[in-house]
């Protein structure tokens, strides 16, 4: 009974979700049977066999109704499942049994991103802050929620209070970074990204945002640097590839550009948007007809690549397709590219 | 003369001076007796000529500069001084150089001699690039023609280097050669000017007219309709009226010549009838922006030039009516530019008040229709060099004119400036390859903005000068590249496609063609109706047009920032009008609105689209006037019909107050007709809501189009 009793504390202590350890007797009453059962729970959900979790604490649940971790954890056990409406009632019987339970709200926040239910998950959060002001986690997720919904500043301030009650929270840091760049502060953004990396370097897409973030501050060798070290912990990461390719091409090394966006094809052939930057190098060197050809490649591959249409409008423009460039560029327009407007109404008859 | 002659011979065969130059002397040519005989025989037969040539182009520089007090800038300012001279003597100087090419003089001599003919030629930079090097001090000028001939072949270090050589040599007797030095500093600042501009080229495609338009013989002065549907231009062939020569250059006459677009390609030109084409020069000076009025340039006796009007009457055009004397003087006008109202013109004139040589100048319509006492367009715009091809856009607001001066790269080359505040800003060069060394003239520009025509010799066309097309592609389009980041660390998918743009301006016109077609609405014949457009906020008539009485078509320019009225009138109808509102920020459009004029007739109604009343209320706002005028003119000129003002709503509003306030609006309108003199028992004021509806009211422009004052007729 001791090993019983060892193994699901550290059970518990492996799935942070869940709820405390639980107590167990010398006798196995029916109370003790569905903790046990409620252990066993525990394990298969570490494991991540949620179905057999969710029957665990069913089967816990049976032999002792109202038990609230049961219904806190297999509610965990659907939310993987996916099943959101299942997860959502025993998450708030968990709430009823224990309403000072933080975590309990935070969970039913997830369960409401889960249902991709903005609103209800903010309220949830909320009320996981207004339980415990230092919950990092809760914070994160509404800065989060105010990204989503373009509320940069927001965003900025929650993930700051993420930061201050878990200064090593890496993600929060990187995100903050993002919402610094949405909001053009380029020069946040890179000390975020460059922080997030200090406190764990192995993330690859921080690497690549932090490269971003120089391209776009104009610091090319310092974003050739990042992408470089984001290739360097993945050497597949196609995203680092690319765009170490935009950085080349913005730093006019066309050559260096055009390497990176052969390396994309060969890892990719079918990368629309490699097809399009090596496009842009066509035009840049004048090539036209074959700047045309490729953005007509990156269109096969991706319908909906706007820019592809926009780069291959200047194309047909310089080889004196004047009906067919502003076609083009309509269509950009119609798929967000708003710069083609300025094309059109210089260039194009009826606009 | 006999200097010159003398001079030259004389180093030709003795060969005085330190150089590689080889004299026509026997040593020379151990063998070749006869041969050299020959040879000095034809050399001095062409030098006889090369130095009659050469004293009729020096007389003509001197001339010129006692005119002008500066040299000739443009090769073509010498008007081909010495050319006959010249001509005669390139045949036997031409021989001379196959025997020996390798004497310093005879090369200079010929180079002379191709730069008098064709000076951008590769035959004139050999000639003088070989002399040179031969003996570079053969002659103190020879760098100078050297340098201009690199010049014009925009090979701007080696004009530079040669003209400052040449600069050099004049320093040490800087007061005797005040004007020489004058002179080279000119083309010294126009060759940096050239490097300048030339080094970052404007973006543009130029393309020849094609064959429909160009022949092997000159076709320049080209004049384009705003729609650009209509271009007309000046060419010298053999099938001129009259098909004769003119005995000072041994071209054929000029002529005018026209070709309509259809479905975007040039129908083949055809000259205009005879009411403007004759046996002698007729050229085209410019063209009103709606096409009607076409300006040509004639020179009969000693009128120094002169410019005549012609108006198009159904498919002809009629006969050219001689300006009046503010236009034209003794001196020499040349081309003319119309305001988009018609109602001021500006044209070139070389008389004697402006600020040198030819100037722009402009005259405002009167109130009788015409045209008032030419005012110089000031110093902003006029040099001391000359100006030519003036051209205002229909904006009103650009006016583009080829000038001397200015950081011109030589010759003529094409400016353009802005009116700010009234003020004409300082003239823009409009740069590289519009410009080039040579003359740069006759520059029109599309409605748009985005095109223009002009006339060049350039290379590859089909002969002489041919008509080109500019398009305007504004700054390079920079091109837009894919990259994606995972800007958020828990995403399950969280590739973001970021893309990413560059802004170009194209500066586009801030104007509205309005065009369309006049008919009768029944019969759908076309009608030669007025067009008036008005300005509704300062109640002006700003212009009237007509349109074609044969295919009923008008064309209007409508500068963006005003709040147009426009009535069609025709004789025997109820006029019809139109409200068209610009804000400052519209961009470029064409509009199309045919216009189906109905009869004065029992029954017939029309909408007064310029009425217009406070919101919500009854009062008539003062914009209304004009089309309260009109209509109180069609009731004086038609004493015996009896009409009703009937006023209509949207559905905003009970229909009981909707019924109350278009009552009270008619009967405003009619108030106003009363206090205007219009007896009572004529009118009759009704109001209508809601409830006869144009359109649907759920959207406002539905909405709008209910909310209407009509005119009817009740009887007559």
């Amino acid at each position: 009974m001791k090993l019983v009793f060892s193994f699901l504390l550290i059970a518990c202590f492996y799935f942070g979700q869940s709820q405390d350890t639980v107590k167990v007797g010398a006798n196995l009453s029916t109370d003790q049977l569905a903790e046990e059962d409620y252990n066993m729970g525990l394990l298969a959900l570490k494991d991540k066999n949620y179905q057999q979790a969710a029957e665990l604490f069913s089967k816990s649940l049976s032999a002792k109704p109202g038990f609230d971790k049961a219904h806190a954890n297999r509610s965990v056990a659907y939310t993987h499942l996916g099943k959101y409406n299942e997860a959502l009632w025993d998450v708030n019987l968990a709430i009823i049994a224990n309403p000072q339970n933080p975590e309990n709200y935070f969970n039913k926040s997830l369960i409401y991103m889960g249902m991709q239910l903005p609103d209800s998950q903010s309220i949830a959060l909320d009320a996981c802050l207004n339980l415990n002001h230092d919950h990092a986690e809760a914070a994160y997720y509404k800065g989060l929620l105010s990204y989503k919904s373009g509320d940069y500043e927001k965003s900025i301030s929650y993930y700051s209070m993420a930061i201050s009650s878990n200064r090593n929270y890496v993600f929060a840091y990187n995100d903050r970074g993002s919402a610094k760049r949405a909001l053009g502060d380029l020069p946040g953004a890179i000390e975020d990204y460059t922080r997030a990396t200090l406190i764990d370097s192995s993330y690859a897409f921080i690497y690549n945002n932090l490269g971003t973030a120089a391209r776009l501050n104009k610091s090319f060798p310092k974003a050739i640097a990042a992408f470089t070290k984001a290739l360097a912990l993945d050497h597949t990461y196609l995203l680092a590839l690319n765009n170490r390719g935009v950085a080349n091409f913005d730093h006019t090394d066309f050559k260096s550009a055009q390497s990176d966006f052969e390396l994309a094809l060969t890892l990719d052939s079918k990368n629309s948007f490699a097809y399009n930057n090596l496009c842009s190098i066509a035009l840049k060197t004048k090539d036209f007809k074959k700047a045309k050809d490729l953005a007509s490649r990156s269109i096969e591959l991706d319908p909906n690549n706007g820019p592809a249409y926009y780069n291959r409008g200047i194309a047909k423009q310089m080889l004196r397709e004047e009906e067919s460039c502003c076609a083009d560029w309509k269509k950009a327009l119609e798929l967000g590219v708003k710069g083609a407007k300025t094309f059109i109404n210089a260039s194009c008859k009826e606009h | 003369m006999k200097k010159i002659k003398a001079i030259v011979l004389l180093f030709c065969l003795t060969g005085l001076g330190f150089s590689q130059s080889i004299e026509f002397v026997k040593t020379n040519f151990p063998g070749k007796k006869d041969e050299l005989k020959e040879a000095i025989h034809k050399l001095a037969i062409g030098t006889d000529f090369y130095a009659q040539g050469r004293s009729q182009y020096n007389d003509f520089r001197k001339a010129y500069f006692i005119e002008h007090k500066y040299f000739p800038v443009g090769h073509h300012d010498t008007r081909k001084a010495g050319y006959a001279e010249f001509r005669a003597a390139l045949s036997p100087l031409s021989d001379a150089h196959r025997f020996n090419p390798n004497n310093a003089v005879l090369n200079y001599m010929l180079g002379f001699i191709w730069f008098s003919a064709d000076p951008g030629s590769k035959e004139t930079l050999r000639f003088f690039e070989t002399a040179y090097t031969l003996n570079p001090d053969l002659n103190h000028d020879i760098a100078y023609w050297l340098a201009w001939t690199n010049q014009l072949n925009t090979q701007w270090d080696n004009a530079l280097k040669y003209y400052n050589i040449y600069l050099t040599s004049l320093l040490p007797k800087a007061k005797m050669n005040v004007a020489f030095i004058d002179d080279v500093r000119k083309k010294i600042y126009e060759c940096e000017n050239g490097k300048n501009l030339s080094a970052e080229p404007e973006r543009v495609f130029v393309e020849n007219l094609g064959p429909n338009i160009n022949t092997s013989y000159p076709e320049y002065g080209p004049s384009i309709s705003t729609d650009e549907a209509t271009i007309f231009f000046t060419s010298r062939r053999p099938n001129s009226i009259g098909g004769k020569k003119d005995e000072t250059d041994n071209g054929y006459f000029e002529d005018v010549y026209f070709s309509e677009k259809v479905n975007g390609k040039w129908l083949p030109s055809k000259p205009l009838s005879k009411n403007v084409n004759t046996e002698s020069h007729d050229a085209t000076a410019g063209l009103s922006p709606d096409g009607s009025k076409l300006y040509v340039y004639r020179s009969l006796g000693n009128d120094g030039g002169d410019l005549y009007e012609t108006v198009l009457f159904g498919m002809d055009w009629e006969e050219p009516d001689h300006m009046n004397k503010n236009i034209n003087t003794k001196y020499h006008e040349s081309t003319v530019s119309l305001s988009f109202d018609g109602k001021r013109l500006y044209f070139v004139s070389d008389k004697e008040s402006g600020y040198g040589d030819a100037d722009i100048y402009y005259s405002d319509m009167d109130i009788n229709g015409e045209w008032g006492p030419a005012k110089n367009l000031g110093p902003e715009i006029n040099t001391k060099y000359g100006e030519e091809g003036v051209f205002i856009h229909p904006d009103g607001t650009t006016l583009y004119f080829s000038s001397k001066g200015y950081n011109s790269m030589g010759g003529y080359d094409v400016f353009k400036s802005s009116l700010l505040d009234g003020k004409w800003q300082n003239p823009v060069n409009l740069g590289y390859p519009i410009n080039g060394p040579d003359d740069d003239v006759f520059f029109v520009v599309s409605g748009s903005g985005n095109r223009a025509y002009f006339a060049s010799a350039k290379s590859g066309g089909f002969g002489e000068k041919d008509l080109y097309k500019i398009t305007f592609l504004g700054p390079e389009k920079q091109p837009l590249l894919n990259s994606q980041d995972q800007l958020l660390a828990v995403i399950d998918n969280p590739i973001n496609n970021l893309k990413i743009e560059n802004a170009v301006e194209v500066k586009s016109s801030k104007l509205t063609l309005l065009k369309g077609i006049v008919s009768d609405e029944k019969t759908e014949k076309p009608l030669e109706a007025s067009v008036e457009l008005i300005d509704n906020e300062k109640n002006v008539l700003l212009a009237t047009f007509k349109s074609n009485s044969v295919s009923g078509k008008y064309l209007v320019t409508l500068p963006s920032g005003h709040n147009y009225g426009i009535a069609v009138k025709c004789r025997g109808y109820l006029f019809h009008s139109e409200n068209i509102n610009l804000p400052e920020a519209t961009d470029y459009q064409e509009f199309t609105l045919d216009v189906e004029m109905k009869k004065m007739e029992v029954g017939n109604s029309i909408v007064l689209k310029n009425i217009f009343f406070d919101f919500d209320k009854a009062s008539i706002r003062p914009e209304s006037q004009n089309e309260l005028n009109r209509l109180v003119k069609l009731l004086r000129e038609n004493p015996a019909i009896k009409v009703e003002i009937g006023s209509h709503t949207d559905d905003i509003g009970s229909v009981e107050y909707n019924l109350q306030l278009s009552e009270n609006r008619s009967k405003s309108v009619v108030e106003y007709l009363i206090s205007k003199g219009i007896p009572t028992s004529r009118l009759v004021a009704k109001g209508y809501g809601e409830t006869i509806a144009l359109d649907k009211n759920d959207t406002e422009e539905g909405r709008q189009h209910n909310r209407r004052t009509e005119f009817k007729i009740l009887s007559k």
